[in-house]
């Protein structure tokens, strides 16, 4: 199960994620950031407080991205990971390419930084 | 010669009645020409009644064997055959008659022998077509049985019986007794008379020539009963074999149930056609509820649903229209018009009739009868046939009187049309079936190929026992392990993991062997396949999919081995000298991920030495994220302490080990939702 919630604050879209990203649903995840993207965010955050799985095919979707956000200078992060997801993006080294931030004003600060 | 299970008994019993038939006429004569010269002839009157039973008897058996024989005649034969049988007696009666007319009062005019030979003729022809038509009446009468009408039959058959032996009773006079039995016997007949319910299955045609026949056979009953009467009324005979109470009786029965039929035959004729439709509408039904073979198409179906409603409502034309989303065509969609007046009608229907999006998901629109201002044609009437959530096309029929469609007609082209849908769907259902049959073929033969991509025999020197598993969540997976022997003291072993499950990981796992087995021959060491395979597979792989893959390079002669990594789950590693396990900590990025030469950077090698007992156990993150129905995970841990503590077990035992300990944790309600790798490498 996955719920997505999007929430604007200012310059900063916020993709809430609820539940579980695995092969059968990445696709939402994947619609909800092309969404977001087409409508020219700047800065994107993830919101990963609820998470509680993420599966390889749910991590393809945020590295997909990548090469456009450094083309179109988005500024990516994602936080509030629990320490067991948050493994499974620095197993694959992952969070060397994506800024990955305990909490929110973490986030929103070094998004602030040029 | 001839068998006894195999007597013609019908032969047998017309040779006997022939022979009964001639006994009788010999008595009769002895007993005419004693009464003439006054002589006792010795003949009582009792052996001309034994003998007229006899006869009747035979007579009966004959024509109940033809019966029998013909049981699945029509009724127009049969009854054709008592019209013939009646023809056949009267016109003897009536050339018997003519003769004595030309005869006038000459010697042989007058011969009492010579009248009672010919009054013996036309009693036998007589009897042979009452008894005949009788047992016609009754085949037709129990043409729809049932116990009632049996037990009615069976009295009739036992009074007559009973009547059949009334003239030892009642010595042939017409007594009051005589007209009581005989009485009793009408009513019985009037009463058997009104069970007709083979009428109603004569079509128009059939039914104007019962009538003819009925007449006929009531005419020939009428002819020879008078015969009857006026040759009883002769003075000069002195032998009457007709004044008989079983012979009245089957007049009367013959007549009543004849006369019964006539009338109500003619009653019917004005709706007969109702009757015809309604049995073409029953035979209409079953065509479309019949047409769903599969290799009918359902171009077959509309076809005749169309005849159908056509026929049902008595339309003048008709055409159907396919959803242009349909991929068929339906040959002739126009019935007994051409296609402008087809457009000029169309244009006249209201627009919610045009639409293809159904009102009601669930339930076809109901047939809707619509009055139109044409030059022709003056009602319509639109049928949407709705199959699976969709119109699959629509028929519209129209009449050229105002308000042609009446309730029958509509409900009963809705049972057709849905009767059709019904047969389409499935059609549908049983093509789709039939399909997905195919792709599990095809599923199979995509496993059977991916499991020859692991390789059966894993390389290894007898300096080391390696074993490895692997299972897959869906047909076919994504989890890839493989060995491969450089020369005789070094050896590779890999394990990778594409992103995702099912047929896309498959396609993926497959290129990562062709890549592992080119790359690995140009002797290259683990960080520069991994950065050489990142750049193969960057041009293959979709954007969203990465592969993750840990190898080891294992030098016998130094007891060491290099390792990289690449995304992967981290290598179990036991150490024996200090009797405790841990996961090799190094750093790699997944292959795929970053697709340009900067690649290098995020990927490193080390070089391990090992000593004798060192265990190494190589996974995928399907063990390690197996699931309780709690949500707890396998992990890390468990593994760990798995390794520790059966570390002295062989490689293929210990492999056992973790499967049977992943598969109790996640229990029966849990989930292993991925495909699950392991590779177990012990060094002696």
């Amino acid at each position: 199960m996955l719920q997505l919630e999007r929430i604007k604050e200012g310059n900063k879209d916020i993709l809430r994620l609820i539940g579980e990203v695995d092969a059968s649903n990445s696709v939402l995840l994947d619609q909800s950031m092309q969404e977001i993207l087409q409508q020219g965010a700047t800065f994107l955050l993830i919101d990963g407080n609820q998470l509680g799985y993420i599966s390889s095919a749910g991590l393809g979707v945020f590295m997909s991205y990548l090469d456009d956000f450094s083309e179109q200078g988005i500024r990516f992060a994602i936080f509030g990971l629990n320490d067991q997801v948050t493994e499974v993006f620095k197993i694959l080294g992952l969070d060397r390419l994506i800024q990955i931030v305990p909490d929110k004003s973490t986030a929103i600060t070094l998004g602030n930084e040029p | 010669m001839i068998k006894n299970s195999a007597l013609p008994l019908g032969r047998i019993s017309l040779f006997l009645a022939i022979l009964v038939w001639l006994a009788l006429l010999l008595v009769d004569l002895v007993r005419i020409f004693g009464m003439i010269n006054n002589l006792d002839s010795g003949v009582s009157e009792e052996v001309t009644w034994i003998l007229e039973i006899l006869f009747f008897i035979f007579i009966y058996l004959v024509y109940r064997r033809i019966f029998w024989k013909n049981k699945q005649s029509d009724f127009l034969t049969l009854i054709w055959r008592g019209v013939s049988t009646g023809l056949f007696a009267a016109s003897a009666g009536l050339l018997t008659e003519v003769i004595y007319l030309a005869l006038g009062e000459s010697k042989i005019g007058t011969d009492p022998f010579l009248r009672n030979v010919f009054y013996h003729i036309n009693f036998a022809l007589t009897s042979a077509f009452l008894i005949f038509t009788t047992l016609l009446w009754k085949h037709l009468i129990l043409y729809q049985k049932n116990k009632q009408v049996v037990n009615q039959w069976q009295v009739f058959e036992l009074s007559m019986l009973g009547a059949l032996f009334f003239v030892f009773f009642n010595h042939n006079n017409l007594d009051y007794s005589f007209l009581f039995g005989l009485t009793i016997l009408l009513v019985i007949s009037i009463l058997l008379a009104v069970n007709l319910k083979w009428i109603p299955y004569l079509n128009f045609k059939e039914k104007w020539k019962t009538l003819l026949f009925l007449f006929l056979i009531m005419g020939c009953a009428g002819v020879l009963f008078y015969r009857v009467l006026d040759s009883g009324n002769e003075g000069n005979l002195q032998i009457n074999l007709t004044d008989n109470l079983f012979l009245m009786a089957l007049f009367g029965f013959v007549f009543v149930y004849g006369l019964f039929s006539f009338l109500v035959t003619l009653f019917n004729l004005p709706t007969s056609s109702v009757f015809e439709q309604k049995l073409t509408e029953a035979i209409n039904f079953q065509k479309l509820s019949q047409s769903i073979q599969p290799e009918e198409s359902e171009e077959q179906v509309l076809d005749i649903l169309l005849d159908s409603c056509i026929s049902a409502s008595f339309s003048d034309s008709a055409w159907i229209e396919l959803n242009p989303k349909e991929s068929f065509q339906v040959k002739n969609p126009l019935r007994f018009l051409d296609e402008s007046t087809k457009t000029e009608i169309r244009s006249l229907l209201p627009q919610e009739t045009q639409s293809w999006v159904p009102a009601s998901m669930a339930e076809a629109p109901q047939a809707q009868a619509i009055r139109i201002a044409h030059a022709n044609y003056k009602s319509a009437l639109v049928v949407h046939l709705l199959v699976n959530k969709s119109i699959l096309a629509r028929i519209v029929l129209i009449k050229e009187v105002k308000e042609g469609f009446n309730k029958e007609m509509i409900g009963i082209i809705g049972t057709f049309a849905r009767q059709a849908c019904i047969s389409v769907e499935n059609h549908r259902l049983l093509n789709q079936a039939i399909e997905n049959e195919r792709y599990q073929e095809e599923l199979k033969i995509a496993q059977r190929v991916q499991k020859a991509l692991l390789p059966l025999k894993l390389d290894h020197p007898a300096s080391f026992d390696i074993c490895a598993y692997s299972n897959t969540a869906d047909e076919v997976g994504g989890d890839y392990y493989d060995t491969y022997q450089v020369d005789e003291t070094h050896f590779v072993l890999i394990m990778g993991d594409v992103s995702g499950k099912g047929t896309s990981a498959a396609f993926h796992m497959a290129q990562m062997k062709g890549v592992f087995q080119s790359l690995i021959q140009l002797g290259i060491h683990p960080a520069e396949f991994m950065n050489k395979a990142n750049a193969a597979l960057s041009k293959c792989l979709e954007r969203n999919h990465f592969i993750t893959a840990s190898i080891f390079e294992i030098d016998t002669v130094n007891n060491s081995f290099c390792h990289a990594r690449a995304g992967h789950i981290p290598t179990l590693w036991y150490k024996a000298d200090k009797k405790g396990a841990d996961f090799i900590s190094i750093e790699g990025l997944g292959l795929g991920i970053v697709r340009n030469p900067s690649y290098k950077n995020h990927v490193q090698e080390e070089t391990f030495e090992y000593r004798s007992g060192d265990i190494l156990v190589l996974l995928t993150d399907g063990i390690l994220e197996g699931r309780k129905e709690t949500g707890e995970q396998f992990g890390y841990d468990r593994i760990k302490k798995i390794v520790e503590e059966h570390h002295q077990k062989s490689p293929i035992q210990l492999q056992q080990e973790i499967i049977d300990s992943l598969h109790q944790f996640v229990g029966g309600d849990g989930m292993i939702d991925d495909d699950y790798s392991l590779m177990v490498v012990k060094f002696k």
